[in-house]
């Protein structure tokens, strides 16, 4: 197990690193300048060339080297062991100004906002998505493993063909139809929950609940169907002959087994409701990751666009290390 | 788990601002030299005050002091003299000096910014010189250093700036007696250079905090300067409030800047700005409560909204009438009439014109011969529009009728020619015929006795905004009244702007909001040769009437120069036809909100907005004084 974990993160920044090569030469390719401001005034040509110079533009290879170089953290550390660091800190405070933020990994700044660093904008947005997308995940568990079990115990009954339906619905609704409901049902007309915005619990429901649907009803499918299978497997049928209570057969012999496929599910579904909420955070104005991802690629935000996929990247890898991980513990038979 | 709680416990919402209001879009940058957005400038007027700022309740948008107590003008008016006052203090306590203005005015004028609205400063002497000279310069730098190893490129690049500084102190009318004293002399006089100064461009930046984000490039000479300065805790500035909150896309905190020398004034203690992406998510969220003030409603049913108001103008028509003839600003008249969600949303005119280009030239860049080259042709089809069907039914905001190309009442002293007639102000069907044949007498005067036969022309537009809509509605105005062969053609943004710069268009779509408080704002984008001239107009008797404009010291005598220019591009020349005046729309209860102001011009002044009735500030109302806007104007 310590292997595999070792293993994996040294395998790590090999895989960031051809990810970092792809995304920058596809980024690069993109037509158009990301410093060209569509609306507004055109400044002067040899200012706009001066412009690209100052953030590489002018060079790929000059790019690639110098972003590797700030982003891996290796100024960083150059910086601080020369002591130029604390130095600029110091006149900063003599001058009565509070130093700059100084972040390890420097992203470099954003080409659109001007006054953000990209690793600035990552850092107030990645805690919102991981923890919209945790919350979600919480509740699709919750309410899927229910209906699937629900489900399983009476096949073709009236709440199976109930939960169906619903999972039918929490499939093939888009979020963006379900979250404006949930925004006019819960929002508006009934005035119990706030219609948008990040911070508060009561605003973190409507986003977590519509985020979650299709994630649910998957799960709710998977565990029914897992139920089914080990309800009429010979151990249950032992159980049951033992004079197990019908309770006890369900949820610690059936359930156990059942859950199986859920845990390989939950993996790449928790890494996607982390990254992939981009239409939720749209609907109800929540400060995530998603919504820089498509703003970044849009504005051709070079910096951006790079930073947000590094750090997508390294959320999946990291997840699917961890649902490694959690298998062999369930499973030990797995290796 | 254990992230979401700790999110949930560290990341707790902060409670709730006195003032919370939609600002638009995110910022793009709080860097004052180089801003030009209207949601960032919005934002710079809470957290930076200039040397003089405009009287926002006055209806001549009259200039009154600021960080300057007084200033002295010479009688040859090329001369400003400021006096700062001796309490103006940045937010970290230090005294508002100069020098501190100087700075900022050179980034401004430096190439190396790439300021938005450096052409302002070109008004002071020198400075447009002092910007030829360091482009120049640097582009030598950037030839005659190519062999050099880099420790010489470095000291190449130090001397080069050593020059630089000592060009803009010798050749550049800024000139700082004292720390409390400024002289500015301008290139040539004209009568709005302190409005200028209430510009967010011109205001101040703290040197010492800047100059760590600037440096020298030894590679390009120029001066590089990042941004991340604007941000809190880093930021320190000398407006009414300070930022003490910015999460990106998120939400902008402010609080009453505590060295400002003017806070017993404000009557807010904090603002809180949301950042609210989605245009229908804006007025939801002033329709929930979350929101007391939407400064740019944009959301696609706001035309119904308009509607809603209109009918509840309506039913209170009597009373409406009433005040109007009071002459009351239209937020005051909606703060008497009856309080009523229908009432919340304001569209009040602004301080630009939609109109439709025509080109100019004898040919097009394609070698066909241009009809409109000739301006009875011009003329003809500028009238044959129904300007008032574009206005109420196809964009259904009811913006007011255009006859000139200045909106008009927004430049204080300067009277409003007649402009031409177009179809919408015919009341009765025989008014509409006799149009229609002036427009065909003036076509066959130039060669066209039947219009079927002459050349298609082309509408020429971008597809966003509508702008398709109000095509398509000219073009059958000149199709039904004069039988025009007609063509549309719909281009993607990139492509239109590219075919406007080359006048390759017939006629095309266009806007223009004005700058400054000057009728110049709008005439000189018809200077010969302006950058701003799509229509490659040119008239030299037109350019005459500009140029003796600034040589004109008498105000009235310099407005009836103007007047002149402007009547004869309205009524002879007609190288635009002005369809609409531009209006702003926003979203506040006026019964308990007070501070924002119906004005053309439009500069929120949102550190002047009081909730009224919430125990802090004055809890007054602050509006227009009566005048003559009332009637015609507003609604």
């Amino acid at each position: 197990m310590i292997a595999l974990i070792v293993r994996r993160l040294v395998q790590l920044p090999l895989i960031v690193g051809v990810i970092y090569t792809l995304t920058l030469v596809l980024a690069w390719a993109v037509p158009g300048n990301p410093l060209e401001n569509p609306e507004g005034r055109k400044p002067p040509e040899s200012v706009m060339a001066a412009m690209k110079a100052q953030y590489n533009l002018d060079s790929f290879p000059k790019f690639y080297f110098s972003y590797l170089d700030s982003a891996s953290g290796l100024r960083w550390a150059r910086d601080t062991a020369s002591g130029r660091a604390a130095e600029q800190a110091q006149a900063a405070r003599d001058a009565g100004l509070v130093p700059r933020p100084r972040p390890i990994f420097d992203l470099g700044p954003s080409l659109k906002h001007r006054d953000e660093r990209v690793a600035g904008i990552l850092a107030g947005a990645l805690p919102v998505s991981v923890s919209l997308g945790i919350l979600a995940i919480l509740i699709a568990v919750a309410v899927g493993v229910t209906a699937g079990v629900v489900g399983a115990v009476k096949p073709n009954s009236f709440a199976d063909m109930a939960t169906l339906i619903v999972a039918l619905i929490g499939i093939s609704l888009p979020s963006f139809v379900i979250g404006t409901l949930f925004v006019l049902v819960f929002g508006v007309w009934l005035a119990l929950l706030p219609v948008g915005g990040w911070g508060t619990v009561s605003q973190m429901i409507l986003p977590a609940v519509t985020l979650s649907l299709p994630f649910a009803a998957y799960i709710a499918r998977l565990t029914r169907m897992g139920m089914i299978d080990t309800l009429n497997s010979d151990y249950v049928r032992t159980a049951r002959a033992k004079g197990v209570a019908e309770r006890e057969v369900l949820l610690r012999h059936a359930l156990k087994n059942a859950f199986l496929p859920v845990l390989s599910y939950l993996g790449p579904a928790t890494a996607l409701a982390m990254t992939g909420s981009f239409v939720v955070e749209r609907v109800f104005n929540v400060p995530g990751l998603g919504q820089h991802f498509v703003d970044a690629v849009q504005n051709k935000d070079l910096f951006l666009i790079i930073g947000v996929v590094l750090v997508f990247s390294t959320m999946l890898v990291l997840l699917n290390l961890a649902v490694d991980v959690l298998y062999r513990w369930v499973d030990p038979r797995i290796g | 788990m254990a992230i979401l709680i700790g999110v949930i416990v560290s990341d707790r919402p902060l409670p709730r601002a006195d003032l919370t209001f939609s600002n638009g879009t995110d910022i793009t940058t709080l860097d004052l030299q180089r801003m030009s957005w209207t949601q960032d400038l919005r934002m710079a007027r809470i957290i930076a005050e200039g040397l003089v700022a405009n009287d926002v309740f006055d209806p001549e948008y009259r200039v009154i002091p600021a960080v300057a107590e007084r200033w002295e003008i010479s009688d040859d008016r090329r001369e400003y003299r400021f006096f700062l006052r001796e309490d103006a203090k940045w937010s970290n306590g230090t005294p508002v000096v100069a020098g501190d203005f100087v700075y900022a005015w050179r980034r401004a004028v430096l190439p190396d910014s790439a300021a938005d609205y450096y052409t302002f400063f070109e008004y002071i002497d020198g400075v447009a010189a002092f910007f030829n000279w360091r482009n120049e310069a640097l582009h030598e730098f950037a030839e005659s250093t190519a062999e050099m190893s880099p420790t010489e490129r470095a000291a190449q690049a130090q001397l080069l700036w050593e020059e630089t500084e000592r060009r803009f102190a010798e050749g550049v009318g800024i000139e700082i007696v004292s720390d409390r004293e400024l002289v500015i002399r301008l290139a040539r006089p004209i009568p709005f250079f302190l409005d200028l100064c209430a510009f967010p461009t011109f205001y101040p930046v703290y040197p010492p905090l800047v100059k760590q984000y600037e440096q020298l490039d030894p590679e390009t000479g120029r001066i590089i300067s990042e941004g991340g300065w604007t941000k809190p805790p880093q930021l320190v500035c000398n407006g009414p409030y300070e930022i003490t909150v910015w999460r990106f896309k998120r939400d902008i905190r402010l609080e009453v800047n505590p060295h400002y020398w003017n806070k017993d004034s404000l009557n807010i203690r904090t603002i809180s700005a949301p950042s609210i992406a989605d245009p229908s998510a804006q007025v939801l969220a002033y329709q929930t409560g979350a929101v007391e003030y939407v400064a740019d409603v944009t959301a696609p049913f706001r035309r119904e909204m308009v509607a809603l108001k209109n009918e509840y103008y309506r039913e209170h028509a009597e009373e409406l009438e009433r005040l109007r003839e009071l002459g009351l600003d239209p937020y005051e008249i909606d703060r008497r009439l009856p309080a009523d969600p229908r009432q919340d949303v304001h569209v009040t005119p602004a301080f630009g014109t939609y109109f439709w280009n025509f080109n100019c030239m004898a040919k097009l860049p394609d070698g066909r011969e241009n009809p409109l080259a000739d301006s009875r042709v011009r003329r003809a089809l500028a009238m044959m529009i129904d300007k008032r069907i574009i206005t109420d039914e196809v964009r259904g905001l009811g913006e007011p009728v255009a006859r000139t190309l200045i909106p008009p009442g927004s430049v204080g002293g300067y009277p409003t020619p007649e402009g031409l007639p177009c179809l919408s102000d015919c009341t009765t069907e025989e008014e509409r015929r006799a149009l229609i044949n002036r427009s065909k007498a003036l076509l066959a005067e130039a060669g066209y006795p039947d219009p079927t036969k002459m050349p298609t022309i082309e509408l020429e537009f971008n597809k966003n905004s509508g702008h398709d809509l109000v095509a398509q509605s000219i073009a059958k105005n000149w199709q039904e009244t004069l039988g025009l062969p007609i063509r549309l053609a719909q281009k993607e943004l990139s492509v239109f702007r590219d075919d406007l710069k080359k006048h390759n268009f017939m006629t095309a779509r266009a806007g223009w909001y004005g700058d400054y408080p000057d009728p110049l704002t709008f005439l000189e984008i018809n200077r010969t040769g302006d950058g701003n001239n799509d229509r490659a107009f040119t008239n030299a008797v037109y350019d005459g009437l500009l140029d003796a404009s600034y040589d004109e010291p008498d105000v009235a005598a310099r407005a009836a120069l103007l007047f002149e220019a402007e009547r004869m591009l309205m009524e002879d020349e007609v190288p635009m036809v002005p369809i609409f005046h531009y209006c702003d729309v926003r979203m506040f209860d006026a019964h308990k909100l007070s501070g924002p102001n119906p004005h053309p011009r439009s500069t929120e002044n949102i550190f002047l907005f009081d909730i009224l009735g919430d125990g802090v500030g004055t809890d007054e109302v602050r509006s227009m004084p009566a005048r003559s806007m009332g009637k015609g104007r507003g609604s």
